[in-house]
């Protein structure tokens, strides 16, 4: 059958006027982050950690009933803001977080440069701001469910086990600390992945640079610590900033003997920088001047 | 009229890209012609909002191209030049998701997908992945997200560069058939005058940036008639009259000259001036030029 016969039929629909137009962006970065064969893998045991620390709420709650696993004294298992500070800002944590990065946003911009598909969205009635929205939303989807989802779900489960809101009234702040610090590390890491996706169109190269930047920043912390024994070297490193911040959020002592709010400041100033840098280099044309 | 621009001035630094170029394009196919480096992409890129103008203006559709970028995005298809495609998506899943972002429901825009692959004849192939499709069928592909909207307009960028013989008549039935009988204007940019020829009624020529020639290929080819001669004797005289009275010099292998002549030029002067320089006109016949002298003209190369 040749072409012509095949015949091409207008189409009488009508355009939505999407309130969400970066919403297909979001969806389909999702179904492909799925479909990856070490990401299924990965993702379940990213989960291990929320459903230990889930664990050990029940167990606080029913101390009498696992007296058997105790040798001598049943240990004290405090639920209380350090107990979720320690889930959201410890290492193993935040190591989690840059892996499920690595999977869901190593190729979110680099893959589009790589294969010139830019042109492809922006021939869209999509503003760049719609395909920064869809893809960011892609990141803040994997890093809610280890942080944000997680967090909250303690905190009701902590209520459902206790059988009271005693738990509520005493630390009414903290479903808001959660909300803090689950909404500020995950706007940092997405404009992290962005910005390193932006900077190549290799996803293998963009991948090694997230994991390399965020391990080479603590490493740098350390050497230089050891060196000169000054704290304010902690500020080199992604990880001490965030537990910084995390401490103070959730009303924590925190982990360096410097003020929380400059590494606040480190944060959002590479949030800023990787901003102006995505603004430059996505765009629907590559100019050559 | 659906593409109106006027006076538009862009620049990459300090090379002017398009330098004043006015249109007003009629209904239709047509051809964006020139050199490389003409200006032809960017003019489109420019008419697509990808671009901000330093100074013009111009309305495509009836939209303005500075305030309503999206709407024009809307109804306007477009199939780049260079290759792209959204890794690891299948056809279908990658023409479907370019409509949804066009706006269009989930399920019309699955339903379309097939359909436009159905179109440009890959529904054999729509569920492989688009990495794995050779050069031919990635031009089909881009054409077939360029209308899984059912534009009102399409541009296509060198829609048949990279192609072989077979793939570049089937690129061209598909376009004849979508501007002829889809009542979709379809502006193509090529360098690939046959392409053009084949395909357009209108032709635009832009060189380094300036609008050279613009009109009905047919009329424009009348504003210089073309002859062919054959001459004997001392021919330096005889060609330098001519080209002091304007003409156009093309001498090929086999010795045949061709005589481009400006507009209200007469015929018997080529016999006068003969007569002065005491040549011998062996072979004298009118000739119908095409486009490729047109252009040659327009832009000035031989």
């Amino acid at each position: 059958m040749t072409i012509k016969e095949k015949g091409y039929a207008h189409w009488d629909g009508e355009f939505l006027d999407k309130k969400l137009p970066w919403w297909p962006i979001t969806r389909y970065g999702i179904k492909l982050t799925f479909r990856k064969k070490f990401f299924k893998l990965f993702f379940p045991m990213s989960l291990l950690p929320a459903v230990v620390f889930l664990a050990g709420i029940y167990v606080s709650e029913r101390l009498e009933d696992f007296k058997f696993l105790f040798r001598d004294s049943v240990p004290i298992l405090q639920i209380d803001p350090a107990y979720f500070k320690t889930y959201l800002t410890e290492g193993f944590l935040l190591f989690i977080m840059v892996i499920a990065v690595i999977f869901c946003g190593s190729g979110l911009i680099s893959d589009d440069l790589k294969h010139n598909s830019l042109q492809l969205y922006f021939s869209r009635p999509l503003k760049k701001r719609d395909y920064f929205l869809g893809k960011t939303a892609v990141i803040v989807f994997f890093l809610f469910l280890l942080t944000l989802v997680p967090g909250l779900v303690f905190f009701i489960m902590k209520m459902i086990f206790a059988g009271s809101f005693k738990f509520f009234l005493s630390y009414p702040w903290l479903p808001l600390s959660v909300i803090a610090y689950s909404v500020l590390v995950t706007a940092f890491f997405s404009f992290y992945a962005l910005f390193i996706s932006s900077l190549n169109k290799n996803r293998r190269y963009v991948a090694i640079l997230i994991f390399g930047i965020y391990v080479g920043s603590d490493i740098l912390r350390e050497i230089f610590y050891d060196i000169f024994h000054n704290h304010y070297f902690s500020l080199l490193s992604i990880r001490g900033n965030i537990q910084q911040v995390g401490a103070a959020i959730f009303d924590q002592k925190t982990p360096y003997p410097i003020h929380w709010i400059l590494s606040l400041l480190v944060l959002t100033a590479i949030c800023v920088l990787a901003w102006f840098v995505l603004k430059k280099k996505v765009r629907g044309v590559e100019i050559v001047k | 009229m659906s593409i109106k621009v006027s006076d538009i001035h862009f620049s990459y630094g300090k090379i002017k890209a398009l330098d004043g170029v006015s249109l007003d394009l009629p209904q239709g196919a047509i051809g964006l012609l020139g050199p490389n480096g003409a200006g032809k992409s960017t003019l489109i890129r420019i008419m697509l909002g990808f671009l901000s103008l330093d100074r013009g203006e111009g309305r495509i559709l009836g939209y303005d191209i500075k305030t309503q970028q999206e709407e024009i995005r809307r109804y306007v298809g477009y199939m780049p030049e260079d290759d792209c495609f959204i890794p690891e998506l299948d056809a279908v899943s990658f023409t479907s998701y370019l409509g949804e972002l066009s706006g269009m429901p989930r399920q019309e825009a699955m339903k379309r997908a097939h359909e436009a692959l159905y179109y440009v004849g890959l529904e054999e192939s729509r569920y492989r992945k688009v990495e794995t499709y050779s050069g031919g069928m990635k031009q089909r592909l881009k054409l077939a997200q360029a209308i899984v909207h059912d534009p009102r307009l399409i541009f296509l960028d060198e829609p048949t560069s990279g192609l072989d013989p077979q793939g570049r008549t089937e690129i061209l039935d598909l376009i004849m058939d979508i501007s002829r009988k889809k009542d979709i204007q379809v502006l193509i940019s090529s360098h690939i005058l046959p392409d053009i020829e084949l395909t357009c009624s209108y032709v635009v020529i832009l060189n380094k940036g300036l609008l050279a020639a613009q009109g009905e290929i047919s009329k424009l080819k009348e504003i210089r008639d073309l002859y062919e001669l054959k001459i004997k004797g001392e021919a330096q005289g005889f060609l330098r009259k001519l080209e002091e009275m304007k003409c156009r010099l093309e001498e090929t292998e086999d010795g045949l000259l061709k005589v481009y002549t400006p507009p209200g030029y007469n015929r018997q002067e080529f016999f006068r001036i003969a007569a002065e320089e005491n040549v011998q006109l062996r072979h004298f016949i009118k000739s119908q030029s095409s486009l490729e002298d047109l252009f040659a003209d327009a832009v000035g190369v031989d």
